[in-house]
């Protein structure tokens, strides 16, 4: 982030008050940067009014992937071996759609994890320096950005959105613990 | 449970009569053309298209009861009216029932093991026994789909509506003996809980005794499943371009979310691939133990001419595209065109049971005989459905509208 931006977090109790903050901040100039809350909630979800996620695509290729991957498997080892039982086809197209149809369920899912863990950027390592542990809890946590001239109306929007506030100065004062409320920005 | 002194009166807003009279001309159309075929020398036809249409439409009719059921049973939510629409489905159960005595009339055209060494089977395949046992069991199913019916309709409609004589009549009994809430939300529960067993039985039951056994020497132990999974499958379907009619109709007042659309479009997409799997789950036991007495069953429709044409289109219409189109979420939620997919569908059954059923009717046929007979009894069976669908919801207008409140 350029040296001349600030972030600000406003910690709300209900997702409906994040919510309410997070489609404020549309008609303003603050830029929205991260939401945290406890449980998926579509209230915020579809405030946020994010692009469509990408993780079906991923499933979808692991499907196709791993039907091919499950019949070229069966036919090849039976290739291998190239003996006719009960009269039947050595490449036999019925039983060997069910291990393909196996492999698109198993590959499917693999694909879902990984697109999951790729598109979610996991795993971090470092934690986010507004983060804070009430995130897991009860708490929802929404990271605006602003230009630096700009903090006072960040800090006075989130305020009138009934948030506690968590600014940068508070995290390098106390790093990793909770805020007691809003410092003078 | 109170009703208001000024809400005692019955008070029916004016309906337009069109879909009525639609429906009225499509039975008309069925009606004409079957008489006409029965009294003019081709009663054979006539019989086995009406099996084929029975077949399919009571199935439509009992497998989207089902959805009302299956919702009331889990205690699910998110159905919103589509449950209120599913019970319209009941209306046709006096219906389908007349309709399968009436087929006892025809009983010389469609069974073709009538007169004919069974090895045995007579036990089973034998006409006073296979009508009498079907008859209780549609009494049975359709019995507890009206009693459930009836529970239900006492929870939703607490309050005296406008509504038809049958609602009024049904209001004036709750007056006298007001429903108790818990105790009709218990007894709906356990009705739900009977009639998807029941379901299960008596559908697999018909499968066997209308459709399997007009082969009388191929079995398949799980053709009673693929039977009742088909009716869920078409149900669903049916329940979808019912409530998207209605909405795009725009006069009920049913006001249904994109999701709503969404979420039964994606148990009417996950019925489609239990349907396909019930099939593949009879064809792979019947390809690897390659039995004569089993196979010539399936090489005969799938792979001889020009049954295996018609095969080939079933799978199409019935799995492969819906599958392909329905895994797009975005054409779930919009209803005109799940009309057009789940309606494709619905034809696709059509054609299914006149897949299965055709071969043992039409034998050494070197084309297909679909005649535009077998369309227009369909759309005779279709008026009637409709007309009873239509007739349910003027009496009942208000369960498109009901919302369920959360008791918990």
């Amino acid at each position: 982030m350029p040296t001349d931006r600030a972030s600000i977090m406003g910690i709300f109790d209900t997702e409906t008050q994040a919510a309410s903050a997070i489609r404020g901040l549309r008609n303003t100039a603050y830029t929205l940067e991260r939401v945290h809350s406890p449980i998926p909630s579509h209230e915020i979800a579809g405030a946020m009014e994010a692009p469509k996620s990408k993780v079906g695509w991923f499933t979808l290729a692991g499907g196709i992937t791993g039907f091919f991957t499950g019949f070229l498997l069966a036919a090849f080892t039976s290739a291998r071996w190239g003996m006719i039982v009960g009269g039947k086809p050595i490449v036999a197209l019925v039983p060997f759609f069910i291990v393909g149809f196996e492999f698109t369920i198993l590959f499917a899912v693999f694909g879902n994890v990984l697109g999951l863990i790729s598109q979610a950027r996991l795993p971090r390592f470092k934690r986010d320096e507004f983060y804070d542990p009430r995130f897991t809890g009860h708490k929802f946590g929404v990271l605006a950005s602003c230009n630096a001239s700009e903090c006072k109306g960040l800090y006075h929007f989130f305020e009138a959105k009934g948030a506690d506030i968590k600014t940068a100065e508070e995290v390098q004062v106390e790093p990793g613990q909770p805020p007691q409320g809003g410092p003078t920005p | 449970m109170s009703y208001g002194p000024k809400s005692s009166t019955a008070n029916v807003p004016a309906r337009p009569a069109m879909p009525l009279v639609l429906c009225g001309l499509l039975t008309a159309a069925g009606l004409v053309v079957f008489v006409s075929q029965l009294f003019g020398g081709n009663a054979a036809r006539a019989w086995q298209s009406y099996l084929v249409s029975f077949l399919l439409f009571s199935a439509i009719a009992q497998g989207a009861v089902l959805f009302s059921t299956l919702m009331h049973a889990v205690g699910a939510r998110w159905s919103g009216p589509l449950a209120g629409l599913a019970e319209a489905f009941i209306s046709f159960f006096p219906v389908s029932f007349v309709l399968f005595l009436v087929l006892f009339i025809g009983r010389q055209h469609i069974f073709p093991w009538l007169g004919h060494d069974l090895h045995g089977k007579e036990v089973w395949l034998n006409l006073p026994f296979l009508f009498t046992r079907d008859a209780i069991g549609l009494l049975l199913l359709y019995g507890l789909g009206l009693a459930y019916l009836y529970h239900v309709l006492g929870l939703k409609l607490a309050v005296r509506q406008s509504g038809g004589p049958v609602a009024q009549w049904l209001f004036s009994r709750w007056q006298t003996r007001p429903p108790e809430p818990d105790r009709f939300h218990r007894r709906a529960t356990v009705l739900a809980f009977l009639y998807m067993f029941v379901f299960a039985v008596v559908l697999s039951l018909l499968g066997y005794d209308l459709v399997m056994s007009m082969d009388p020497h191929w079995y398949s132990t799980l053709f009673g499943a693929y039977s009742f999974v088909k009716a869920i499958y078409v149900g669903f379907g049916a329940l979808i371009i019912t409530a998207a009619i209605l909405q795009l109709g725009g006069r009920t007042g049913l006001s249904l979310a994109a999701s709503h659309y969404h979420d039964i479009g994606k148990l009417f997409f996950a019925f489609g691939l239990v349907w396909a799997d019930f099939f593949y789950a009879q064809f792979v036991v019947i390809w690897y133990g390659n039995i004569s007495e089993e196979t010539a069953y399936v090489i005969e429709r799938t792979m001889t001419a020009p049954w295996s044409l018609l095969a080939w289109a079933v799978l199409a219409i019935c799995f492969i595209a819906p599958f392909l189109i329905l895994l797009n979420k975005r054409i779930k939620t919009l209803p005109a065109a799940m009309v057009v997919i789940c309606g494709a569908v619905i034809v696709g059954m059509w054609l299914e049971h006149f897949l299965l059923l055709g071969p043992v009717f039409h034998h050494g046929v070197e084309r297909l005989p679909l005649s535009w007979i077998d369309p227009l009894v369909a759309l005779g069976f279709l008026g009637l459905l409709a007309a009873s669908v239509v007739f349910y919801l003027r009496q009942f207008p208000a369960v498109l509208t009901h919302r369920l409140e959360d008791k918990r």
